[in-house]
């Protein structure tokens, strides 16, 4: 109930401050008021899109007006409802959106920001061209709207009528920050590929949160077509855009609470600006308020990335006492840092035994993996030949091979990383090579990596929550209407359990950047374990560790086996792979070159010469390489 | 037939125009991995700076070649003072650092210049027709500054010691510096060049298609189109790009409708990435993991 409390505490507060600004404002600070809180709606899409799907959009002004566009025309030419003509405007946006973000969410960030851009001017020329969108003059002669015999037609009416939306809005997209789909964002801003391991299907949770975002432009532009009477193309412009993403950086990327502060900064900048430069430099006309937009815009990312959240912060962890971290220059904070843990359950009991789920293991002995001819090739360079192998569930497999053998390739083409040259990767009888990462994962295979990927900005807990995703379900609604409760107490406690089979059950809350490097590398384990899987695939999980940490994960290690997971592992301590390994396949410049029980292939004449070297002194310079190797990394 | 054919030799001028704007963009991406929205903005500095100059007096070649040293600076000066203190630039990031530069440039040249639209006179030389199609002398000019350019940039980049270094920087950072290039250095050169092409393009454009303070919004955009046509880091495809961006652009406004003229720069963007995201390039330009 105080957890109930804590959590709603801050928007009752945000609606009280609200609904008493009329009260007190003067019409024109009101009037100003409205303006920001249209702006806020938008910002928060923004908002949400920039901090949890780590996209910009350079054009959300063209989704405001999209959604202002439809709404006036079907008001005015149709005479169709109010609420029925909001609700397609807003749908419009989204659907535009979906129509811009399906092509475009694939790529790399700069092509969505510079496509938005684009749009934006479409949707300005469409506006100017066309009969029906009224040319350069726009669509006038809107309504104020009417609800239940009360006309919204000064500003105070329609602030208040604003203040709902505006309340509702943020609770919803908090909520989505802390959702499943919040969660599996944050890990792809943190690591794209190891999130994708997990199941995680980046770009359809991308596009989903880019609609939504669109969404609440649409509803801002509803509001705005209403409030000003008038659309005109201006509506789509470049600087309205600016000013968007300038009231989301201001406000602190890492918050959608930010959204509404820096609304409120940049209308009030935009005032101030409008005031003050005509008298600094007479004659000035125009959009001279751009100036401060652009200043702003850059002190920001230089000297304050955190926005007015982090300069918040700052101030509340002096005036307790606490110094709090500031991120250095250029380091914006994404949405993840928000994501609180959800009300601690009393610890549990679960035990490795309850994570490796028996419906997901398939039959002992089974071919869980099957790869037939898998070849990479880099322009002359092959980094891996014709490998074909097998691999049982209930077995542990150990890849073995000289630097550049070509051993970390093969994990990249079996997890879906890489697409292979040629060859065919099949797991559980499903053909995979050449599919995304989180296809590999739903079919029940993940990997660790050899350079750590953890998600820097999350708890240990939190990396490993990730990892439930595919054994979840809710989607963006019920993440932002909050009513996932009992599944986030299930994905808590069997990520409980993971943390606890690999012994982390006391640094689960810790943030998994302070770990030692040895201790990241086993969040690693316990978050592939978290999967649930029936295939893991560990790239160097003893690197780093201490003898007894070996011992403790070689035992671990055995029970997934014993539990009927197929283990595939990659090793540069020899000794400990013939200890743990069932068979065990050398890799030489890309070719399988033995593959079989460990006491045969440490004997086998190919493998000595090759790789454990045709004496002891050459043996020992390989041990004694990988062990520099392994230091080096730490 | 010479309609065809003088939609088309004027979309070349202007699309040399685009491609050296694009030149910039690729100058930049392929050293530092940003793509540097101020870029279009360059390009506008350069044609009011020189108009303002030439209304001083100064004679118009000369107003240009000073001109052109100072956008450089001008481009140098903000990777040092924007570009150069932020430690972790991701693509989000250099976004919103650029957006934020282009936005105070637009805006203190609204201030110093006002919001009206003006041309550079044109430079020497005389206007000819040719089997039907007017030939501007200033469309010469840009076309044969363009081409001396380009070839000078791809030259540069391609076969000297210096430019293959630069972008080896983006492929390998420390590499580069074993061999004794910094990455800073080579951002401030990469921005050096693009505010050096950026500038060129400006003046060489302003007397047919005039300078503003917000032209460069336009020019930016599709001067990235034509760069992504090299997938950003060609910049042979990029200018290539330009001249056809250009073309098509003229064929759409003289058989369709001038209003479109600025829609199609964003459908073919969205085109190329959606056929062809790594480019026009035969090889695709592998994207490292």
């Amino acid at each position: 109930m105080a957890a109930h409390l804590r959590h709603y505490a801050p928007f009752a507060a945000l609606a009280l401050v609200l609904a008493a600004f009329p009260l007190v404002g003067s019409p024109n600070l009101v009037n100003i008021g409205v303006y920001a809180l249209i702006y806020a709606i938008a910002a928060i899409g923004l908002s949400l899109l920039m901090g949890l799907a780590g996209q910009v959009s350079l054009g959300q002004a063209a989704f405001f007006a999209v959604g202002a566009y439809t709404h006036a025309i079907l008001l005015t030419k149709y005479q169709v409802p109010g609420l029925l003509s909001a609700l397609v405007g807003v749908l419009a946006a989204m659907l535009v959106a979906f129509a811009v973000g399906l092509p475009l969410l694939r790529l790399r960030g700069h092509f969505l920001a510079l496509a938005t851009l684009g749009l934006g001017i479409i949707v300005s020329v469409v506006a100017r061209e066309l009969t029906i969108t009224g040319g350069t003059s726009g669509i006038f002669g809107i309504p104020k709207p009417e609800f239940g015999g009360r006309v919204y037609d000064s500003p105070r009416e329609f602030f208040w009528l604003l203040v709902p939306f505006v309340v509702v809005g943020l609770l919803l997209a908090r909520n989505l920050v802390r959702s499943r789909t919040g969660r599996a964002l944050s890990a792809v801003n943190d690591s794209e590929v190891a999130a994708e391991c997990l199941g995680v299907d980046t770009f359809a949770l991308r596009l989903r949160v880019f609609v939504l975002s669109a969404g609440y432009a649409g509803v801002a532009g509803v509001f705005y077509a209403y409030w000003l009477a008038v659309v005109s193309p201006e509506a789509a412009g470049f600087e309205l855009s600016v000013q968007f993403l300038l009231m989301v950086v201001l406000g602190g990327l890492g918050t959608v609470w930010g959204a509404i502060t820096g609304a409120v900064a940049v209308q009030a900048l935009d005032e101030g600006m409008r005031a003050l430069i005509p008298r600094l430099v007479p004659g000035a006309t125009g959009e001279v308020q751009l100036i401060g937009f652009g200043v702003v815009l850059v002190l920001l990312v230089i000297l304050l990335p955190g926005g007015l959240a982090q300069l918040w912060a700052m101030v509340t962890g002096r005036l307790r006492g606490r110094r709090t971290s500031v991120p250095s220059s250029g380091e914006i904070p994404t949405a993840a840092s928000e994501s609180a843990a959800v009300e601690a359950p009393a610890p549990t009991s679960a035990s490795l035994q309850d994570l490796l789920d028996p419906s997901a293991v398939p039959e002992r002995g089974s071919v869980v993996l099957a790869v037939r001819d898998l070849t990479k090739r880099y322009g002359g360079v092959t980094a891996v030949d014709g490998v074909s192998l097998d691999v049982h569930a209930g077995e542990i497999l150990a890849l073995i091979g000289p630097n550049g053998a070509g051993k970390t390739t093969c994990f990249n083409m079996i997890s879906g990383v890489l697409a292979p040259t040629a060859g065919t990767v099949e797991v559980r009888g499903q053909r995979v090579e050449g599919r995304r990462p989180h296809v590999v994962a739903a079919l029940g295979a993940t990997r660790t990596f050899q350079n750590l990927q953890v998600f820097r900005s999350s708890s240990v807990l939190g990396n490993v929550k990730v990892a439930r995703h595919l054994r979840s379900r809710s989607g963006i609604v019920r993440g932002m209407l909050g009513l996932a409760g009992r599944e986030e107490r299930d994905v808590e406690r069997a990520a409980r359990a993971a943390v606890a089979a690999l012994g982390l059950a006391e640094e689960a809350d810790r943030p998994v950047a302070d770990l030692p490097f040895g201790r990241q590398r086993q969040v690693e384990v316990a978050r592939a374990l978290a999967l649930s899987p029936a295939l893991l695939l560990l790239d160097e999980p003893m690197a780093g560790l201490s003898g007894a940490e070996r011992q403790e994960l070689a035992t671990l290690l055995h029970r997934t086996r014993d539990a009927g997971v197929a283990v595939v592992l990659v090793e540069h301590d020899v000794d400990a792979v013939m200890a743990l390994a069932d068979r065990v396949a050398v890799l030489d410049d890309g070719k399988l070159i033995a593959l079989g029980r460990p006491e045969e292939v440490r004997t086998d004449p190919a493998v000595v010469a090759a790789y454990l070297g045709t004496d002891e002194e050459a043996d020992e310079l390989v041990r004694r390489a990988a062990e520099h190797a392994a230091e080096e990394v730490h | 037939m010479s309609d065809l054919a003088q939609l088309v030799f004027s979309g070349l001028a202007q699309g040399a125009v685009y491609g050296l704007v694009a030149l910039g963009f690729v100058a930049i991406f392929s050293v530092r991995e940003i793509v540097n929205l101020a870029q279009g903005e360059f390009a506008a500095l350069a044609g009011l700076s020189a108009i303002s100059a030439v209304a001083a007096g100064v004679p118009l070649l000369l107003a240009v070649t000073l001109v052109v040293p100072l956008v450089v600076a001008v481009a140098v000066l903000i990777e040092r003072t924007c570009i150069a203190p932020v430690k972790r630039m991701t693509p989000l990031v250099s976004i919103i650092l650029t957006l934020g530069v282009s936005t105070a440039l637009k805006a203190l040249m609204l201030l110093v210049w006002g919001p009206a639209a003006r041309g550079l006179p044109q430079f020497p030389g005389r206007d000819v027709v040719l089997a039907g199609v007017s030939i501007r002398s200033q469309e010469l000019w840009i076309l044969g500054t363009a081409a001396v350019v380009g070839a000078a940039v791809v030259w540069f980049y391609e076969h000297t010691l210096h430019g293959k270094a630069l972008r080896a920087c983006a492929e390998q950072p420390v590499a580069a510096r074993l061999v004794g290039i910094s990455p800073r250095t080579a951002t401030m050169v990469a921005f050096a060049i693009a505010g050096f092409t950026g500038a060129v393009a400006g003046v060489v454009g302003s007397p047919i298609y005039f300078s503003s303070w917000e032209i460069g919004l336009a020019w930016g955009l599709k001067g990235f189109v034509a760069a992504t046509l090299g997938g950003l880091v060609s910049l042979r495809v990029a200018m290539l790009g330009g001249l056809g961006l250009g073309v098509l652009e003229n064929l759409v406004a003289g058989y369709v409708d001038t209003g479109f003229r600025d829609a199609v720069a964003f459908l073919v963007l969205v085109l190329v990435l959606v056929v062809r995201p790594q480019g026009l390039l035969p090889k695709a330009a592998g994207v490292r993991v």
